[in-house]
């Protein structure tokens, strides 16, 4: 956490773990699911990553059913867990705010499947509501 | 002006808003059978939805996080998923509810039977939740639901001595014939039905939908504090009447149509079609409530992007929550299971599942993190801290009392 934003201590768990993640234009990207945490030169950790998805957040449910969950989403998966680098990450406040665009991030795989199969093909999707 | 607007357009909506088919079963059924003598527990469920409403309003104003958003937050991905699960169903028993509300108060008015209007039901709710502007929804159906007035004007017309009614309001006396856990059985479903929690979730996230900010807080509160209390004088109204006209003649209320019966009574046809209007406007602006509240709350826990102010597209997984939550319901309700026997067990449901969600609201606005200057005040923090309690009792006693009562026989 010392080179993003501004080198801030945080209590991980109160402060940034199931925040809501929020984009540039102010539209809701995922929650925290879970944190990526690398040891830096003085041995203090350092968050890296925002880790997001079925497999992160499983991990965090535990149990039985935690592991039921990422067994289901990692034989779905192809790609490795979908994380947001913390460079991206421009404030930490009730939500994260990123300096990202949501459809750059590719973290929500689900969204775009629901979006492209569903969703767009029933009439009025792509319009505002009268 | 506009302002002034603004305000009353809210405050009405509130008003039409608070009565749902849970309100309307409950209080004609209450009315029936113990008379005015639990009007005590829609008082009490009155003062919890203004104090649980208000925190939860105040918080979506000041930190833009609606109430299932920050459940996940204090108790954690676990906790929090218990909580949703729980909560979805309780929500989702109260749509389904609401959907057979809407079909018996067209066969109502049309005589066709309730389960060949439930398709059409269905159709005109989810065009509605797909199509129609947030604020469109919310105003139209809150208005037309002040059609229910005509229980306020039929308790008038059948001239009761209103001493003698405060009097059985101020000084509860259990009916003779009645067990005393039946009684405090419908005092429980009640402060259900008064409480709903899909009602805060509702409120919450429509705060968020129309970005309120700091600057909305008065008009936020304004329509708690004058419009609920407004919508409950609604409710009681309905037992009244049903007090008056169902109890002396020992009719029990299991169908919507004797719940509009004193209405027929005191004010011929007209007055009918127009307590049938309100009706449908009742369960129908709930319905779409209970139906985006499906969707709120599996979108909040999980993150994703929800309600109607952006395009479908940009909420894909929130709508097909909502389209799935309305092809279950409506699935239950054509199973041709009694409308009425689901909307007693929602509200007495609704009051098992409110410590759940309103726990992790009463932390949170008092957190100074979220809130800043707007934290709860001394006299906030006592009141909520009372019902914190009250709502615990209730929802620890109510599945024993289920039981030992074979829900209210």
């Amino acid at each position: 956490m010392s080179d993003q934003p501004a080198g801030r201590v945080l209590d991980l768990n109160l402060h940034l773990l199931d925040r809501q993640v929020v984009d540039t234009e102010g539209l809701l990207v995922c929650k925290v699911d879970d944190l990526e945490l690398e040891p830096g030169e003085n041995g203090a950790l350092y968050v890296t990553a925002i880790l997001v998805g079925p497999r992160a957040l499983g991990s965090r449910i535990g149990g039985r059913l935690g592991r039921w969950i990422m067994s289901i989403a990692s034989r779905q998966a192809t790609t490795p867990p979908p994380r947001i680098d913390m460079s991206r990450v421009r404030a930490i406040a009730s939500a994260v705010t990123l300096d990202a665009h949501r459809a750059d991030l590719g973290v929500a795989p689900l969204d775009d499947w629901v979006d492209r199969h569903i969703i767009s093909r029933i009439p009025g999707s792509r319009h505002e509501s009268e | 002006m506009k302002n002034l607007f603004a305000i009353t357009l809210g405050i009405l909506t509130a008003i039409g808003g608070f009565v749902d088919i849970g309100d309307l079963v409950t209080n004609g059924l209450v009315g029936a059978r113990f008379g005015l003598s639990l009007v005590w527990a829609t008082l009490v469920g009155l003062i919890g939805i203004c104090l649980y409403a208000e925190m939860s309003g105040r918080v979506a104003a000041v930190s833009g996080r609606a109430t299932f958003d920050l459940v996940r937050e204090r108790l954690g991905p676990r906790a929090g998923l218990a909580n949703l699960v729980a909560s979805f169903l309780v929500t989702g028993l109260t749509f389904t509810a609401e959907i057979g509300g809407i079909a018996l108060s067209l066969e109502l008015a049309s005589s066709v039977n309730y389960l060949l209007w439930v398709p059409l039901a269905a159709l005109l709710l989810w065009f509605t939740l797909w199509r129609v502007k947030f604020t469109a929804l919310e105003n139209g159906s809150g208005l037309l639901g002040l059609a229910l007035v005509v229980f306020g004007v039929a308790l008038w017309q059948l001239h009761p001595d209103f001493g003698s009614l405060a009097h059985q309001v101020v000084h509860p006396h259990k009916p003779a014939g009645e067990g005393t856990l039946t009684y405090f059985y419908y005092a429980i479903a009640l402060f259900g039905a008064a409480m709903t929690p899909y009602e805060v979730f509702f409120f919450s996230s429509g705060g968020v939908e129309e970005h309120w900010s700091r600057k909305d807080l008065f008009t936020a509160r304004l329509n708690v504090f004058v419009g609920f209390p407004l919508g409950a004088a609604l409710s009681i109204c309905i037992a009244a009447v049903a007090a008056l006209v169902l109890k002396p003649a020992s009719i029990s209320v299991d169908n919507l149509g004797q719940v509009a019966l004193p209405v027929a009574v005191a004010l011929g046809k007209l007055g009918l079609a127009v307590a049938i209007l309100g009706f449908v406007a009742a369960t129908f602006g709930a319905a779409l409530e209970t139906g985006l509240s499906c969707g709120y709350s599996v979108a909040q826990y999980f993150g994703w992007q929800w309600g109607k102010f952006v395009r479908p597209r940009e909420a894909a997984r929130f709508h097909l929550v909502v389209l799935l939550s309305l092809i279950l319901a409506t699935g239950v309700v054509l199973t041709t299971i009694d409308p009425v026997t689901v909307t007693e067990y929602s509200v007495v449901f609704s009051a098992i599942a409110l410590p759940l969600t309103y726990f992790p609201i009463l932390v949170i606005s008092n957190d100074r993190d979220y809130m800043g200057d707007h934290v709860n005040g001394r006299l906030t923090n006592a009141l909520s801290s009372v019902f914190l309690v009250i709502i615990v009792v209730a929802a620890v006693a109510a599945i024993p009392l289920m039981l030992l009562t074979k829900a209210g026989q």
